[in-house]
């Protein structure tokens, strides 16, 4: 603990160590060696919690028999040798570090320059639109059905979110119960809920409805509690959740409760001759699903740079001095609440109208929390990055229960998904593709400029540095 | 009329999660005085106190039954327990899953992610080596009604928990108000660069916050458990009720979370000689939004450095 | 415009790239092998909150196909069993996706599951049109039956059967004068708890009813463990003499727990879910003493069947057999026979025609399906615990007589 890195909150980057009081300086290659054991010891602990979740499961009752039987010799040798290994790696990068550290950032600047100019991108998009068209129809009903369910779904879900979070700023634990909302305005009006509709809608009509219905949920929670800033907002919010579910299981007589909704009719269009009716058949709903995606990416960006992009982001940096310059903070957080809760709402009634059927244990706490970790995981305040994000932690778990890698269990899922996110977050905290202007932020933040989120409650460290 | 009728009961019962409540939130709010940041997975450290206290107890009292000072002992062992478990998970994860990230000054949404990570990756271990079941701690004492108030009755585990908890609050209050490490997390909370610069060890001190938390955390989660058994997914629930407990007291003040534990507790117990035990988290969390709206603040105002 | 279409390549670049590899998993699922193969399958929840009562289940269906593989159970057949495991769990929405990776994959002659209710109802219609055989051993929601799903089979009896049981036994053979029937909010239990209250009333108890949802220290849902004690408290003062509890053994040790603590004397009841030896483990014997259980199935017995089950489950799994263990069993069994029928020849439609006929003699009961899928001549069984153990005490039209 004699480290003196370790005493000061100020960023490594910035220290000399002629900064230093000069009993405090260290010579540079004992820092480095103290940080190559610090590392070792990370790595031996790290092979051994390797052990652990790769083991086998405990039987519940002797209570040890799970962890013996995962520290038995050929097991955590390997393990051990594994992060050992890793270890080796890390050391003799850092040892030849200028050298490496050029040659990876090289590579990770290598999509910028594939892409050289605005008119090769426009062209890219165009051809990776037509993939996306065409490329889903040659796959089997398992992957089109996860194309859907599982990564459109989540993708939209991402995208709304990051409106709210990544735009706004605002922590959002209960997004699941707008979803709940278009699921219900989709049963109610297609008749499957106990209670009947005033006229029971061609099925497709029902959309723009729930959507309604669903941004008009999020203006009345929004007006009252917008006002509330940071943490107290996710505290509520996430109560809100809990309290759609709990409503949706004890009302019976309206919701049918535990037991869930009745039949719910697909789609239908029926217009100018045009007679459609979404089947059981996946992939026409993912081409309906693709069509409101890309709409919501076009919509969602341009927002992003318009008049109401730029006050969403003074809101998040600073929402004070944003007020104080003049902008309605509460009508610019109403609106991107609402925006999220829509295409929440939205996202609710697709899924209603596919499975034809759902129940209130669908929409957990959890399920908010999830959704949440696929905007961060992506890149908060970034599209690209809730795309990818939403895409990869929802394709992955379903892609290893098919190709179950170095004996996946399906009932670890969790252990990696969160050995995953911890990972993720000590070496990439601001996500898989960042968006340009968090990155700015990010790195004002490291060297001690700003907040890098608004997510502070109250005013209470937003100090800015007059470190040096 | 529905609410007089077993309003001695409900009270009783409400109290005695109240200082459950309390506990846990009490792990809450001195993390987020220091760090401005919600403890996502201060459920587990909750978790593993419960299973400490298990596996010691297991150990030590076993299939035997005790009664008188040897119960009074054996509570005691198991208290200790679930807060050295509670202690050692949490200052594990802020080795782990905050520090890391702190010395890389990432985003208040990137240790929330870390937080929620770390979270699954320990319930779900904690389910992959010790079964799905929940394990009944053995029963140091027989728990039945003792004695009655106003013709309640009054439960042996009620009054073991008011106890406990009740000497581990004042404990606490004592730690934060007038010890050099209360000092320190005082000093810390208010202002950290300036801390910093007055020589304050910033890092001990968020290590010890975390633990201090944790070893309250530990045992609540060992009289939780005490009651209910435990197993993997116990943290869920109990920890949520606490943050909601914290936010409704003030987070990050230290009194706040002991009142803010008691509030809830008696708010979500009394109003269910009325209606169905399955509104319950519905009264919780609307009297949360009341009072928010109220105080956007919370009951007793946000800083722990104004808190003693 | 230009800056827009910059922004938007990136993440249809990464969908595209997602794609790319979705191809190679959709021709790497089948393979063949030199003997006929088919391929059981178990839907249900492996991973999530409901994990244990899936694996209960799981590692049922593995075990009846090595035992089928091994001769054991059916001589010797002319044909290899493998087995696949669906994760859906135990999700209404994860349901129909885990469904298509099940009928995509053409070894797959038959299902056993899904194990939730909600899971059927969301997944049986891909099923039903891929003329899929689903054989459930624990979806007990009515409604299933109606739907006129022709491969749809369970092999428990649903909650019409179980409910008005318990009543009748209440009321003829406790004679309770009034009842506190308790749900867990689950789509199981609230059926079940339905139809035990109209019973009851008809047979005039007074029924109070109420909901507290399973708990997520049960990993049944999202109430809390405090709420027994208020819940206890309302028991108490309702001057009930019986506790009906509908859902899982691990609630209802927790209210067992709470009401005895509050002073409750009467009689506690449950359901088949609460048939568990973790039952009695976690109310702890004292308090579970003297709690009937019903069961649409009879005790597993001493037969060699019924413990060469039980030792090879405990071997195979980690862990002992526990909530519809030997109702997976049974159904896959089922299924085996059918196919042993079939020989080489199976097909999916097949199997669904040869479930219509079979009568197959399992460890819970005589598998024979109705028309509609369920079970035929699901008669209900009391149990007790006494000192510790789970005790049958016999049919419970024979016990009110």
């Amino acid at each position: 603990m004699s480290d003196p890195l370790e005493l000061t909150e100020i960023p490594e980057r910035t220290v000399t160590s002629a900064a230093l009081p000069p009993d405090q300086r260290t010579p540079w290659h004992k820092v480095v060696h103290n940080d190559d054991v610090r590392r070792l010891f990370a790595c031996v602990i790290g092979g051994f919690v390797l052990a652990l979740m790769t083991g086998p499961e405990g039987d519940g009752i002797n209570m040890l028999s799970g962890v013996d039987g995962a520290l038995r010799f050929p097991h955590l040798g390997i393990c051990l040798a594994l992060t050992v290994g890793l270890w080796v790696l890390i050391t003799v990068r850092h040892r030849f570090g200028e050298r490496a550290r050029t040659a990876s950032a090289r590579v990770s600047a290598l999509p910028a320059r594939l892409l050289p100019n605005a008119k090769f991108r426009g062209l890219a998009l165009v051809a990776l639109l037509a993939l996306a068209i065409v490329y889903p129809a040659h796959l089997n009903g398992y992957w089109q059905s996860v194309l859907v369910q599982q990564v459109g779904i989540y993708v939209l879900l991402a995208i709304g979110l990051n409106v709210v979070v990544g735009y706004a700023g605002l922590l959002d634990l209960g997004y699941i119960a707008f979803f709940a909302i278009g699921a219900y305005s989709d049963a109610f009006w297609t008749g499957a809920l106990p209670i009947h509709p005033p006229a029971n809608l061609n099925p497709f009509w029902v959309i723009p409805i729930a959507i309604a219905t669903a941004m008009l949920a999020g203006v009345i929670l929004g007006v009252p509690t917008l006002r509330l800033r940071g943490d107290y907002l996710a505290i509520v919010t996430l109560g809100f959740g809990e309290i759609i579910q709990i409503v949706a299981i004890n009302l019976q007589g309206v919701t049918g409760g535990a037991i869930g909704t009745g039949t719910i009719r697909h789609f239908a269009l029926h217009v100018l001759g045009i007679n459609y009716v979404w089947g059981l058949d996946p992939l026409p709903y993912y081409y309906l699903l693709l069509v409101f995606v890309v709409l919501a990416l076009f919509a969602f960006h341009s927002l992003e740079h318009s008049r109401i992009g730029r006050a969403w982001a003074a809101i998040r940096e600073d929402e004070i001095a944003a007020e104080a310059s003049g902008i309605n903070v509460l009508k610019y957080k109403v609106m991107a609440f609402a925006i999220g809760a829509s295409t929440s709402g939205f996202a609710g009634t697709l899924v209603a109208s596919q499975i034809r059927f759902f129940e209130p244990g669908d929409f957990t706490v959890q399920l908010s929390i999830l959704i949440l970790v696929l905007v961060i995981f992506g890149g908060m305040g970034s599209l690209p990055g809730a795309v990818v994000g939403a895409a990869v932690l929802e394709w992955l778990p379903q892609y290893l229960h098919v190709h179950p890698l170095f004996g996946f269990q399906q009932q670890d899922l969790y252990i990696y998904f969160g050995a995953i996110l911890i990972l993720m977050m000590i070496f990439r905290p601001e996500g898989l593709i960042p968006s340009r202007r968090r990155r700015i932020e990010l790195g004002l933040a490291e060297h001690g400029i700003g907040t890098a989120d608004a997510m502070t409650a109250g005013a209470s460290p937003s100090e800015p540095a007059g470190l040096p | 009329m529905c609410f007089t009728q077993n309003f001695w009961s409900l009270l009783i019962s409400g109290l005695a999660d109240g200082f459950l409540y309390a506990l846990i939130a009490l792990g809450y709010t001195l993390v987020y005085g220091v760090l401005q940041l919600i403890n996502f997975a201060h459920s587990e450290v909750f978790m593993s106190g419960g299973f400490a206290g298990y596996f010691v107890l297991q150990a030590t009292l076993g299939s035997h039954t005790t009664s008188g000072w040897g119960s009074v002992g054996y509570v005691a062992l198991g208290i200790a327990a679930g807060a050295a478990g509670g202690g050692v998970v949490a200052f594990l994860l802020e080795r782990v899953a905050y520090r890391p990230l702190r010395r890389r000054k990432a985003p208040r949404l990137a240790f929330l992610i870390s937080a929620i990570g770390a979270s699954y990756f320990l319930y779900n271990i904690a389910g992959k080596e010790f079964g799905h079941n929940a394990l009944e701690i053995p029963a140091p004492f027989t728990n039945l009604p003792w004695f009655s108030i106003f013709g309640a009755p009054v439960q042996a585990y009620y009054v073991v928990i008011a106890i406990a908890a009740i000497s581990m609050l004042l404990l606490v209050d004592r730690v934060v108000s007038s010890t050099k490490l209360g000092k320190g997390i005082r000093a810390v909370a208010q202002d950290a660069e300036t801390a910093s610069l007055m020589g304050v060890n910033i890092n001990r001190i968020i290590s010890q916050t975390f633990v201090l938390g944790g070893l309250l955390g530990g045992a609540a989660g060992f009289l939780f458990g005490l009651n209910a058994g435990v197993v993997y997914t116990m943290g869920f629930t109990p920890a949520l009720k606490a943050f909601t407990a914290a936010v409704l007291g003030g987070i990050g003040n230290v009194r706040g979370a002991m009142l803010g534990g008691l509030v809830l507790g008696i708010a979500e117990n009394l109003p269910m000689g009325c209606v169905q035990t399955a509104w319950r988290d519905v009264i919780a969390y609307g009297i949360l939004a009341i009072v928010l709206l109220f105080r956007p603040t919370g009951i007793l105002g946000e800083r722990l450095g104004r808190a003693a | 415009m230009h800056l827009t279409t910059k922004r938007l390549g990136v993440p249809f670049a990464a969908a595209v790239l997602g794609l790319a590899s979705f191809g190679g998993a959709a021709t790497a699922a089948t393979h063949h092998a030199a003997t006929k193969t088919y391929t059981i399958a178990y839907e249900g929840p492996l991973s999530g909150g409901n994990q244990q009562l899936g694996l209960n289940m799981a590692y049922s269906v593995q075990l009846a196909i090595q035992q089928a593989n091994a001769g054991k159970t059916f001589g010797k057949l002319p044909f290899k069993l493998a087995y696949k495991a669906a994760d859906d769990q135990g999700s209404a929405t994860q349901s129909p996706t885990t469904a298509q990776s099940l009928i995509g994959d053409k070894s797959v002659i038959a299902v056993v599951g899904p194990a939730f209710s909600g899971a059927t109802k969301a997944a049986e219609p891909l099923y039903h049109a891929a003329h899929l055989a689903t054989v459930s051993p624990s979806a007990t929601l009515p409604a299933l039956a109606d739907s006129g799903w022709n491969n749809f089979f369970r092999v428990v009896a649903d909650d019409d059967a179980q409910g008005p049981a318990d009543a009748l036994y209440a009321a003829k053979k406790l004679h309770v004068k009034s009842v506190f029937a308790v749900d867990d909010a689950s789509a199981y239990a609230v059926g079940l708890v339905d139809a035990f209250a109209k019973r009851a009333k008809q047979l005039g108890i007074k029924v109070t009813h109420q909901e507290a949802p399973g708990t997520t220290q049960c990993q049944a849902g999202n109430g809390n463990v405090q709420q027994y004690g208020a819940l206890a408290t309302d028991i108490v003062s309702s001057k009930a003499n019986a506790v009906f509890y509908g859902g899982y053994y691990c609630d209802f040790a927790l209210l067992a727990k709470a009401v005895r603590a509050a002073g409750f004397t009467g009689y506690l009841m449950s359901d088949d879910g609460s048939l568990d030896p973790h039952y009695v483990a976690q109310a702890g014997a004292a308090i579970a003493d003297g709690t009937y259980l019903s069961c649409a199935c009879t005790n597993l017995g001493n037969t060699p069947a019924a413990k060469a089950f039980s030792t090879g489950f405990r071997k195979l799994a980690g862990f002992p057999v526990g909530t519809y263990s030997a109702e997976a069993y049974d159904a896959t069994n089922t299924v085996i026979a059918v196919l042993k029928k079939l020989g080489a020849r199976a097909t999916r439609p097949a199997v669904v025609a040869g479930l219509h006929k079979v009568i197959y003699t399992g460890l819970t009961k005589v598998v024979h399906f109705q028309p509609d899928g369920n079970i035929a001549g699901s008669s209900v069984y009391e149990y007790q615990v006494k000192g510790g153990k789970i005790v049958e005490l016999g049919m419970v039209s024979k016990l009110v007589k």
